[in-house]
């Protein structure tokens, strides 16, 4: 073949081709497209042909998920194996021995329950197991309310607050709370666990700052951990400690988006029963420019002059903090929680606070037995007088224990009992909570109530000291209480003397 | 450990850095509720509403008077990019309360699919922005200084969704704030 065939061939090629090309629909306007767009200029036309080649190939790629497989492929074989392995548990596991034991522990109460109840073992006892502390279960006026409230509304409301759940009655008790407190509104929970664990998440979101008491109840821990914020503790009522996280908060996230933070504390702390040091923790907030939660289910109908909590307490102004959180299931008798504060606080909450928005509302006679509660509170300040000076000779007679002491405030009516660590260190005790129990068994054979505090270790942030936790009540008079003293205190002697010392 | 891989992070002066992966807990309220931020995307209405936009800022454009045929196409491919830049690239999180704000560090493009690269929607909202450059560049009869405004405005919307700088970050060093 001659090179003049090749070129003739080569030509006839390129014509057909052009002539193929011509054939194709809208072929002009790509070849004019082409034509217009080249205007002498290689290096754009290469670039905006490379760009199109690009586009092309990721249209062509195919999908792939960048997230990591964190599964095992299994074969039909492998599945049916491992079904054929399977035992179901059953639904309900049997106790072990302990769970049986602690189960067989409960005393029941028969009749109505109050400062002196009889158990169902036919044992007439003094209560220093229930909150009861101004012994408002046997007052006749809050009885008659809610007869009355029942007859008028029924026993429950079965929807929401904001969906028919609120009535007149659950308004009142808003009101009645915010006039009580002196801040300008209040809002009503459905359960008083709920009401701290649903008041944080609503206002803090993740990447929020939580700056907590360690001694914090369980139901605070729970409502940090559904907040999703980053949380720093403090050590139990340690201001400078607070100080110290604060200052390192305040390093630690310079420079960063400002985030909401708060601090979160308890007024009377549930697990220790001693009162948070108020004043300093409103200063180092203003300093440091957080807002304050403070959960005063155990303060407020407990300490102060007629039981307004914390603030009375220090004769702090109530406004000054910023959310305050309280249990109408304590002292108040009643059912459910509130949140106190200003009317942005409360405003956000109805739409913002879980367990307001999704839970039923709290049945109408609770809320106003509550509102009942809080005018008899106000009106008798000698219930609060006398409820300290229960508590205070309840100290003295137990202060002489040489096995036990109070973490608890001298004028708490909510007292913790612990074991001493040169007890622990010398009696061969192996169990502490057995041990508490051993005594708790004992007082109620001689005729006092008692309870260990209870909890689960394993829902805990921090480990609870085991210990007793009594509470004082206005409805036995200071003899009474004295005389349950005595019994506490002999029964720890008692079951102390049995546990054997450790020989060294 | 996490710490140590933070201080170290940090201490680097890389302006290019990498979003950390989701925590077990972000992971599980990420998976709570679908992501009604990113999921309209898929709708035929969200595709078609592009046109709609082009097409209504062009005739917005020419509208206005003294704007050549040649401004009036790049402004509105600038006035596109800058827009679907804001809107995919530079605001992150989700503007509703409901994943308890697991999704606050990633921008739309990354919730899109769940992160997944090459789906149709994402190939769809990558061939906009090159189609409407080719557009431009070619009713601006290749003037140089419109063709690399386009060009640039075009590349600023194209590398940030190309899966090679998926949850990537360019910080720009801020001399101030740096602590000790």
């Amino acid at each position: 073949m001659s090179l003049h065939d090749t070129l003739v061939y080569i030509n006839t090629t390129v014509e057909s081709i052009s002539a193929q090309f011509n054939r194709i629909p809208g072929s002009a306007i790509i070849l004019r497209y082409v034509r217009s767009s080249y205007q002498n200029d290689p290096v754009r036309s290469l670039l905006e042909f490379c760009l199109f080649l690009f586009a092309v190939r990721y249209f062509l790629a195919s999908k792939y998920s960048v997230a990591k497989k964190d599964f095992v492929k299994l074969s039909t074989k492998e599945v049916d194996e491992l079904i054929d392995d399977w035992t179901p548990e059953p639904l309900v596991v049997s106790l072990d021995d302990a769970a049986k034991a602690e189960i067989e522990k409960i005393p029941v109460i028969v009749g109505q329950t109050g400062p002196k109840v009889k158990l169902a073992t036919g044992k007439a006892v003094m209560n220093l197991a229930s909150p009861n502390m101004l012994n408002l279960v046997s007052n006749e006026q809050m009885k008659k309310d809610a007869v009355s409230t029942i007859r008028e509304y029924g026993v429950g409301v079965c929807g929401p607050s904001g969906f028919y759940g609120y009535q007149e009655v659950h308004i009142e008790a808003e009101k009645a709370i915010a006039n009580f407190l002196g801040v300008p509104a209040a809002l009503l929970y459905a359960q008083a666990f709920n009401t701290i664990s649903a008041t944080i998440p609503a206002f803090a979101k993740r990447g929020d700052i939580i700056v907590a008491d360690s001694a914090c109840g369980i139901a605070i821990c729970k409502g940090i951990t559904i907040s999703r914020s980053t949380v720093r503790w403090f050590e139990h009522n340690d201001m400078e400690d607070l100080e110290r996280v604060l200052a390192s908060v305040q390093k630690e996230f310079k420079g960063q988006p400002l985030t909401r933070r708060f601090i979160v504390s308890e007024g009377l702390f549930e697990n220790v029963g001693d009162i948070c040091d108020l004043p300093r923790i409103i200063e180092l907030k203003a300093k440091y420019k957080y807002r304050l939660i403070l959960d005063e289910s155990y303060s407020i109908g407990v300490i102060g002059k007629v039981g307004r909590g914390t603030s009375e307490y220090f004769g702090i102004d109530p406004n000054k903090i910023d959310m305050i959180i309280g249990s109408m299931a304590n002292t108040m008798v009643a059912g459910g929680g509130f949140c106190a504060g200003s009317e942005y606080v409360v405003k956000h909450q109805r739409i913002n606070g879980n367990a307001y928005v999704f839970s039923a509302a709290l049945p109408g006679y609770l809320a106003k037995t509550a509102s009942t509660a809080l005018g008899i509170m106000a009106t008798s300040p000698e219930m609060f007088t006398q409820l300290k000076q229960n508590a205070r000779a309840f100290r003295d007679v137990i202060n002489k224990s040489q096995y036990v002491y109070s973490p608890s405030d001298p004028e708490s009516p909510l007292i913790h009992l612990r074991l001493k660590s040169e007890v622990l260190e010398t009696r061969k005790i192996e169990d502490e909570n057995r041990f508490l129990q051993d005594v708790v068994d004992e007082c109620i054979n001689n005729g006092v109530l008692v309870s260990r505090n209870k909890y689960v270790q394993s829902q805990e942030v921090f480990p609870v000291l085991p210990s007793l936790k009594l509470q004082v009540t206005t409805g036995l008079t200071k003899k009474e209480t004295e005389k349950a003293a005595m019994v506490v205190k002999a029964a720890i002697s008692k079951i102390m003397a049995k546990t054997p010392k450790i020989k060294r | 450990m996490v710490a140590n891989k933070e201080e170290r992070r940090r201490r680097s002066s890389s302006i290019i850095s990498h979003v950390q992966p989701e925590t077990i807990e972000e992971q599980i309220d990420q998976a709570a509720l679908p992501n009604l931020n990113a999921n309209w995307v898929h709708n035929k209405g969200a595709w078609v509403i592009h046109f709609v936009l082009i097409a209504g800022l062009k005739i917005f454009y020419d509208l206005l008077p003294g704007v050549s045929q040649e401004l009036s196409w790049t402004l509105t491919n600038i006035s596109y990019v800058v827009g679907s830049y804001l809107m995919f690239h530079y605001v992150t999180g989700i503007p509703f309360e409901f994943n308890a704000g697991a999704y606050d560090n990633l921008n739309m493009w990354e919730q899109i699919d769940n992160g997944d690269q090459y789906t149709p929607t994402k190939k769809f909202l990558l061939g906009v922005p090159i189609g409407l450059f080719l557009i431009s560049t070619h009713y601006t009869h290749y003037d140089l200084g419109m063709f690399v405004l386009n060009c640039i405005a075009c590349m600023c919307v194209v590398i940030p969704k190309l899966p090679s700088s998926h949850r990537m970050r360019l910080t720009v060093p801020d001399v101030l704030s740096s602590s000790s």
